[in-house]
């Protein structure tokens, strides 16, 4: 089904000419200057299995991301690197590279050539140093993602050939190579820096332009997470990524790639903050289905969902919200009390119609992510759905407030009824009159995503409004949500920071509102997006280094 | 000087311990051993009015949450009522940037960051460059931790104890009357590092101003690595109390779906005390929890932080959360007080910093902030006191005391509101 799919998608991409959106000029915008990208945990990981082959176990004992505007590629952009996390790279830097050596597919893929270490003669020696340095330009090539200068890889078999006399073999010398090239910062970080644009207007503000090998990295960790595979980058040094017809046919290729579905769910993942699910922890006393698995378990879920509707339905990313279908394991299925369709593993299966549960929102992954350990967290739950689905930033709470609400009592029996304690006070009653309305239509699910009819006893009201749209419960709150003004916007720019690897800037507004509107005229089409992105000015275009 | 002698080349000759301190900056006791800095952290505050102690100066009386503290009380000073005066913009983190820089948050696209280096890392910028790491932090639980080299430079917390033992005591230790460590793959490292390092200067010079600085921190870690691979080919300081730990046979993972809070920390402080005692280090931040953390502690209905705010009063759970980590700095205190140093204790030769980044955690405030200063400070504070402020002082006023006793001859802590220029005499000795 699979490789019918990519066939499909492969005829689509020849039958089409040109098969990115067919725009008209997108409004004049100010360029951002570069900025240096420090790869995260994620990116690390898959372009070393690409590079090296996915038998690596890759190491994780990295320094930590953390996210700017919501994001962990971003955080890249800003975070400065740990003198701990200096020396977790080189520890990973030599896990992999004796890894390699210890696996002859790995090794073989590494090194192409035959080394003698028992040669004597000078003749076979120079073949050994031609083996070594070829082995080490082609990788180093791969893993900095362009060609390296002479000096660069001089000082490489300098390191090989160290390695080699000290500890006796040329496997040595290509392992210390190897650890070299890997620790170096032409790796870690994505070096991005733009070139003067020979064919930019005179007098435009958009002078200079990402340069084509440039190019192909950013097409493959915006569309693959991942580093760019020998054709992309053949295709960025040959000039093409600089053409729309360049980027055309490598972003259909990409998303054609089952690499283009990862890159998609690690947007989601990101976006949603659903690698937080890693370490969820619920008090087992309160949710008798909770285990120290069932985050990851609904991470998958949600990452399965978003792949599905952006691949497999070609589908309106409002539809996350209000889709029935989803995927569940056994585990999952006993929370949402479904039939599980497998009894190993993951599989679709289609939600009751019944006003209950529905889309993402009705998810364990939003529920439990968004609550406490021992409870539900309207305010936790609206706040997720202001800030990161409709980007509406809130302030914190004020400082000296009380921020306490009365406990669960015959007087205050139900959470909407303590809740109502903040919106008697004026301090807390500005930002909670954003949260808590939202929050409270998720009352019908306790802390770990279980259905609830009832709280303490009394019948759970549900109901609310969001933005002027009424709701009686979750399912109706799903399409409120569905159909705010603010649900396309808000993940059209978040996809555009992403895409793009740097904060949204006031002078690009009218550029990101530009997404958005093409985004709204295409049925929200997340693939649509994806294609709108790398073609944008936005995504090629740079400043001057400053 | 050995401190010069680095790479393999190098032939370190074994001194007596004495003579070793002797040549160094860092600031001793008067019986030779060097003053240690320790922060305890824990997040999401207190509550005051079982905190503070009902007696004021010498030989102060046990409050319900410090009653942890009985056995080791010789060695604590309790300093109360103190403010940290700055805007607080971000309820939790303005406190802890407020407390441990004494500056305001730096804002860095839609984060707040810290806008200078924490109390810990000023303090490891003097006196932490002659041991094999210059700071240490490590986490009781699954935190970041509060430790940061500048704005959006943070010192990540080890939250594994396995990690964090074979960093200390693993492969590479070398025990007191054991030489120095031979390994020829050493030298191979540092000329890969030295390769790095010319990338770094190459890259340097193609990107922009912020870029250029975020280098520099990577260069900084790629310095610190590099010294301590010359370290390590050193002979270890010859000190009595420096015994490798047995090597860790524990599940610490989370039981019942509550992390080990306190197995977790005891181990971390087991391997603190001897680090200090090794002189691997002589600055560690030891964070049992970070501001926020919704951490289920033992017997607790609900999340920490969810109950400092949804907790009624008079929070007896807030109360017992906030006793057992008091509990857990009991616990680094006597293991520091249980390693013999020359005629005096390895606590005796410590500055323990007792901290969170807020007093009651219900609103947030930033007035009558919880702080022990513990530890003997080789005798810079008064021990076993309780100082309490009835003029809102600076919590600033405290962290330049705290900055001086160590030896540092710093003339200011903080700045705008969050400025000190004079210390808190009260507390000094």
């Amino acid at each position: 089904m699979l490789r019918y799919v990519l066939q499909m998608l492969w005829l689509l991409a020849c039958v089409t000419a040109d098969p990115l959106p067919e725009r008209g000029a997108a409004p004049e915008f100010e360029v951002v200057s570069p900025v240096l990208k420090r790869l995260t945990q994620t990116q690390y990981g898959n372009s070393l299995r690409d590079l090296l082959g996915s038998a690596l176990v890759v190491p994780n004992d990295l320094e930590p991301d953390d996210a700017s505007e919501g994001l962990l590629v971003l955080g890249g952009t800003v975070n400065s690197l740990s003198a701990r996390g200096v020396e977790q790279y080189e520890t990973a830097a030599f896990d992999v590279a004796a890894q390699v050596r210890a696996d002859s597919d790995m090794r073989a893929a590494l090194m192409p050539c035959a080394i003698d270490d028992a040669a004597t003669d000078a003749a076979a020696e120079a073949e050994n140093e031609t083996c070594v340095s070829d082995t080490l330009e082609a990788f180093g090539h791969r893993a900095w993602r362009r060609p390296l200068e002479p000096a660069e890889l001089l000082r490489l078999t300098t390191i090989a050939s160290a390695a080699r006399s000290t500890l006796g073999s040329w496997d040595d010398g290509v392992q210390y190579g190897v650890a070299a090239i890997l620790q170096s910062p032409n790796f870690l970080y994505r070096i991005e820096v733009g070139e003067d644009d020979p064919d930019a207007a005179a007098g435009s503000s958009v002078q200079r332009r990402y340069t084509s090998v440039e190019m192909a990295t950013r097409l493959s960790y915006f569309l693959w997470n991942s580093t760019p595979d020998a054709e992309l980058l053949a295709a960025g040094e040959s000039g093409e990524l600089v053409t729309d017809a360049g980027i055309d046919a490598q972003v259909e290729r990409m998303l054609a790639d089952p690499r283009g579905r990862d890159g998609v769910r690690n947007f989601f993942d990101e976006m949603l903050t659903l690698y937080k699910l890693e370490d969820l922890s619920k008090d087992p006393t309160a949710y008798v289905h909770t285990s120290s698995t069932v985050g990851s378990s609904a991470r998958e879920e949600t990452l399965s969902l978003a792949e599905w509707l952006t691949f497999d339905e070609d589908g309106d990313y409002r539809d996350f919200f209000t889709t029935t279908t989803t995927f569940v394991d056994p585990k999952l299925a006993t929370i949402y009390a479904v039939p599980a369709p497998s009894l190993d593993g993951f599989a679709q299966t289609e939600l009751p119609a019944d006003g209950g549960r529905r889309g993402f929102l009705g998810q364990v992954s939003f529920l439990a992510l968004q609550a406490h350990p021992t409870s539900t967290s309207p305010t936790r739950r609206g706040k997720f759905i202001r800030e990161v689905l409709f980007c509406t930033p809130l302030s914190p709470p004020p400082a000296n407030v009380d921020t306490s609400i009365p406990e669960p009592s015959d007087s205050y029996p139900t959470m909407r009824a303590r809740l109502e304690e903040h919106m008697s006070n004026p301090s807390c009653a500005g930002c909670h009159a954003m949260t808590d309305p939202i929050g409270l239509g998720f009352e019908n699910f306790d802390g770990l995503g279980g259905w609830r009819a009832t709280e303490n006893g009394n019948t759970i009201d549900a109901s609310g409004d969001l933005d002027g749209a009424p709701f009686n419960n979750a399912w109706g709150l799903a399409a409120a949500v569905h159909d705010n003004a603010n649900l396309g916007p808000c993940f059209s720019r978040t996809l555009y920071q992403y895409a793009t690897g740097h904060a949204a800037s006031e002078g690009e507004r009218d550029l990101i509102n530009w997404h958005a509107e093409g985004f709204a005229d295409n049925g929200y089409k997340v693939q649509w997006l994806l294609r709108d992105l790398v073609a944008s000015p936005g995504f090629r275009r740079v400043g001057v280094v400053q | 000087m050995l401190k010069g002698l680095f790479r393999g080349s190098a032939v370190a000759v074994a001194l007596p311990w004495l003579e070793i301190f002797a040549g160094r900056t860092a600031k001793a006791c008067d019986d030779g051993f060097p003053l240690r800095f320790g922060l305890f952290y824990w997040g999401n505050g207190n509550v005051p009015q079982y905190w503070v102690p009902g007696t004021e100066g010498y030989d102060w009386e046990l409050s319900e949450i410090l009653s942890p503290l009985a056995d080791v009380k010789p060695w604590v000073s309790v300093v109360s009522g103190l403010s940290v005066k700055l805007p607080n913009v971000e309820p939790h983190t303005s406190g802890v940037a407020g407390l441990l820089t004494g500056r305001g948050l730096e804002r860095v696209n839609d984060e707040y960051t810290f806008a200078a280096p924490t109390i810990d890392q000023l303090i490891a910028q003097e006196i932490g460059g002659e041991t094999i790491f210059p700071s240490l932090q490590t986490g009781g639980t699954d935190c970041s931790g509060q430790s940061w080299s500048g704005p959006s430079s943070r010192n990540y917390a080890e939250t594994d104890p396995y990690a964090l033992y074979e960093r200390l005591f693993g492969a590479t230790f070398r025990a007191p009357g054991e030489e120095g460590l031979v390994d020829p793959s050493l030298g191979l490292r540092q000329s890969i590092l030295d390769a790095v390092m010319e990338d770094i200067g190459a890259l340097q010079a193609r990107v922009g101003v912020a870029d250029k600085a975020r280098l520099e921190q990577h260069l900084d870690g790629i310095r610190e690595l590099e010294t301590r691979l010359a370290r390590l080919q050193e002979d270890p300081p010859s000190l009595a109390a420096c015994v490798q730990p047995v090597a860790l046979a524990v599940d610490f993972s989370d039981q019942d779906g509550r992390p080990q809070i306190s197995a977790r920390s005891r181990a971390m402080c087991d391997m603190i005390a001897m680090s200090f005692a090794c002189d691997q280090t002589r600055v560690v931040g030891h964070y049992l929890t970070d501001p926020v953390a919704d951490i289920l502690f033992p017997d607790a209905t609900a999340g920490h932080h969810s109950l400092t705010h949804d907790e009624a009063d008079p929070q007896t759970e807030v109360r017992m959360i906030t006793t057992q980590c008091v509990a857990e700095l009991a616990y680094l205190l006597t293991a520091l007080s249980n390693v013999n140093e020359g005629d005096a204790t390895l606590l005796d030769h410590c500055v323990i910093m007792g901290a969170s980044e807020i007093s009651q955690g219900r609103t947030h405030s930033l007035d009558d902030m919880p702080l022990l200063i513990c530890g003997g400070g080789c005798g810079a504070f008064k021990m076993n006191y309780h100082y309490r402020s009835y003029t809102q002082e600076s919590a600033s006023e405290a962290m330049l005391s705290v900055v001086r006793g160590m030896g540092i001859p710093a003339a200011s802590y903080g700045a705008d509101e969050g400025l000190a220029t004079d210390g808190l005499s009260d507390i000094e000795a």
